[in-house]
């Protein structure tokens, strides 16, 4: 089989001495992210790209650490979880159902510990089902043309509110800006748009300093105004004392909740914490009157986790594959991609099989090396949780400082990144997401590339866009990617609200 | 009160009108006009913003308030902070720098001035020992370049 061939030669790559050592310190360090307050998955690989670029690394070191780092901090996320009730995400709120009482009943290493297993087994599951299927829809995307890349960027955009997302034409508005800001610099055919004449622009709007500015520094502000300086109290975990039973115990648990996250994590529009969410309810009707669910049950704990990490591993199949992210974190890997000039999509499959197999025998050996870290480590990313934000927030600004600075030692570029700070707190203000924006940034060029492609082949007849079923097909979907959230978003929403009983945080 | 959503709208609608007039100057091309010219996408992206801005100036969602008096003037003097920190990065050098913005933040957040300043001279110190030693990467020393080691 060539798939297993392939792979072999990605464990090569992953197996490197100083790949494992990077793939280490990558799961070590997003496990940090995850557990800190304050940073997101999203934003922590956001402020490790640039300081990856300074390093010097190999492409696929780069991405092999990033990829780790990506794994590590959905570990990470679940940790305040269970411990503070504070889901360190939107996925990870379902975990908090059953994670908090368990951590009440003074089984908090038990809740850890399962979760960390739950997790393993998500990913797992996930990156097999990543192995078996990324091979053939890279193939079937190679008949892809111009116009059928078109409509499937427009569905990235539509649907990556999610069906459960509140109001899409925020994401279109978020979309449209991104794409202009794309727009901006010289273009393919030699003229300057929008530049004003600036010498520093011609070049275009730098995507890392974009994101970095709008992750990194609107969290700080969004801090400074919540006043939430002050530290969490200090907490403390029981000794472990797990059998081998309650982990049999929670197999099948993980097995559903994986399967079912991953294919929450291909599909677009679903997401990871529609994965967590089916994830759950499936757990609560397989297991039924017998499951004490909401009260400390491990299943309630192992479910959701699995699909939780199920689906981001399954949000890597449409990005590594199609060059279309699904979610804010893989949109942040696809910018690490294109700034290490390899071109997503069907190609790389071919062209760079080293880095694309590498990367995916790095997800299969994180999570050993996550599992491995987690269990006996887990006393030490607890006590980072009570490091206080009003110290850490101004440390994190201060990294994103010296990581864009040092991409170009210009200043220029910094004020940059403040002022897509601020405009990133005024957007999330606005509840205005800020993924679209980024999303636009990074596929502006291609999208554009493409439309003059399909142009040029028919010559400047627009109805090619969606003259082939396939692309009508995207179209269709994309359609309906805007509209089934006013249909569906506000059912679904409720039902996820009244069964965590809160709100959530703002996902991104 | 949904004034928030309208006003954001309104402005998007402007921008849409200043983006697409851009599009209008952009001089023609080498090689003449094309079926898909650098004004093209622009001007699709034009119509689509300046109609789903209109969509939030009909449909506005409820407003999210906004941090008027104190908590303000706490995000104004964070965000002159950081463009301080941005000017003096290459006059004062990188560990000075550091010292005051990331102190003066850490402080505003709710840290004793002596912890927050502390806070904001080691990590000025550590993350430049790291990079200039370890990654060899060399960050500006500003004021304090008679300490250069060569």
């Amino acid at each position: 089989m060539e798939t297993l061939g392939y792979l072999i030669d990605g464990f090569g790559v992953a197996l490197a001495p100083h790949n494992l050592m990077f793939a280490l310190l990558g799961a070590f360090l997003g496990t940090l992210i995850g557990a800190l307050p304050g940073l997101g998955p999203a934003n922590g690989v956001a402020i490790l790209i640039p300081l990856a670029f300074t390093l010097g690394l190999a492409p696929e070191t780069a991405l092999i650490m990033l990829t780790a780092v990506y794994a590590g901090a959905m570990y990470g996320g679940r940790i305040s979880s269970i411990l503070l009730n504070i889901p360190g995400d939107e996925p990870a709120m379902m975990t908090c159902l059953d994670g908090y009482p368990m951590a009440q009943q003074g089984k908090a290493a038990e809740a850890l510990a399962i979760s960390a297993v739950a997790s393993f087994m998500g990913s797992l599951i996930a990156t097999i089902g990543l192995i078996l299927l990324a091979p053939i829809l890279a193939d079937f995307a190679l008949t892809f043309g111009p116009a059928e890349y078109f409509a499937l960027f427009l569905l990235a955009f539509a649907t990556l509110g999610g069906i459960t997302g509140k109001n899409p034409m925020k994401t279109v508005v978020a979309a449209c800006i991104g794409l202009m800001i794309a727009t901006v610099g010289i273009d393919n055919t030699g003229v300057q748009r929008y530049t004003f004449g600036v010498l520093e622009l011609y070049e275009g709007v730098d995507f890392i300093i974009a994101i970095v500015g709008l992750f990194a520094i609107s969290e700080l502000l969004f801090f400074i105004e919540e006043k939430a300086g002050g530290g969490k109290q200090k907490m403390s975990v029981n000794k472990l004392t797990l059998s081998w039973k309650d982990i049999r115990a929670i197999m099948p648990s993980s097995i559903r909740g994986g399967v079912l996250g991953f294919i929450a994590g291909v599909l677009p529009g679903a997401g990871a914490s529609l994965g967590s969410f089916i994830g759950y309810t499936l757990e609560k009707k397989v297991v039924g009157s017998k499951g004490y669910f909401g009260k400390g049950d491990p299943r309630g704990v192992a479910g959701p986790e699995a699909g939780n990490n199920g689906a981001s591993s399954g949000a890597l199949v449409p990005m590594l594959t199609l060059g279309v992210p699904g979610s804010g974190t893989t949109a942040v890997l696809l910018a690490l991609l294109i700034s290490l000039n390899i071109t997503p999509g069907p190609l790389m499959f071919t062209q760079n099989a080293d880095i694309v197999w590498g990367v995916i025998a790095a997800l299969l050996i994180g999570n050993f090396l996550l599992l491995v870290l987690n269990i006996p480590l887990v006393g030490i990313f607890v006590k980072l949780l009570s490091v206080p934000p009003m110290y850490l927030l101004p440390i994190v600004t201060m990294i994103a400082f010296v990581g864009i600075y040092s991409i170009s030692n210009t200043t220029f570029d910094l004020y940059f990144m403040v002022a897509f700070g601020v405009a990133g707190y005024v957007l999330r203000k606005l509840e205005i997401p800020l993924v679209p924006v980024i999303l636009g940034l990074l596929l502006g060029p291609e999208m554009e590339k493409n439309l003059r492609h399909a142009m040029d082949i028919s010559d400047g007849d627009w109805t090619i866009l969606w003259d082939s079923g396939l692309a009508l097909g995207l179209w269709v979907f994309a359609g309906l990617g805007l509209i089934l959230p006013y249909i569906v978003g506000p059912l679904l929403r409720r039902r996820m609200q009244v069964s965590t009983g809160t709100g959530g945080p703002e996902g991104d | 009160m949904t004034f928030n959503d309208r006003i954001f709208g309104v402005l998007m609608i402007a921008l849409a009108v200043a983006y697409g007039w851009g599009t209008t100057l952009f001089p023609e091309p080498f090689g003449g006009a094309e079926s898909v010219g650098p004004e093209t996408f622009p001007r699709l992206l034009t119509v689509v913003l300046a109609l789903s801005s209109l969509y939030l100036i009909v449909r506005p969602d409820p407003d999210n308030a906004w941090p008027w008096s104190r908590t303000g003037v706490e995000l104004i003097i964070a965000v002159v902070v950081l463009v301080f920190y941005t000017m003096l990065l290459q006059p004062l050098g990188f560990i000075l720098s550091t010292l005051l913005a990331v102190g003066t933040l850490c402080w505003r957040m709710g840290a004793t001035p002596v912890k927050a300043y502390l806070t904001g001279a080691v990590a000025g110190i550590v993350v430049f020992l790291i990079f200039n030693f370890a990654l060899d990467l060399s960050l500006p020393l500003g004021l304090l370049s008679f300490l250069e080691v060569s």
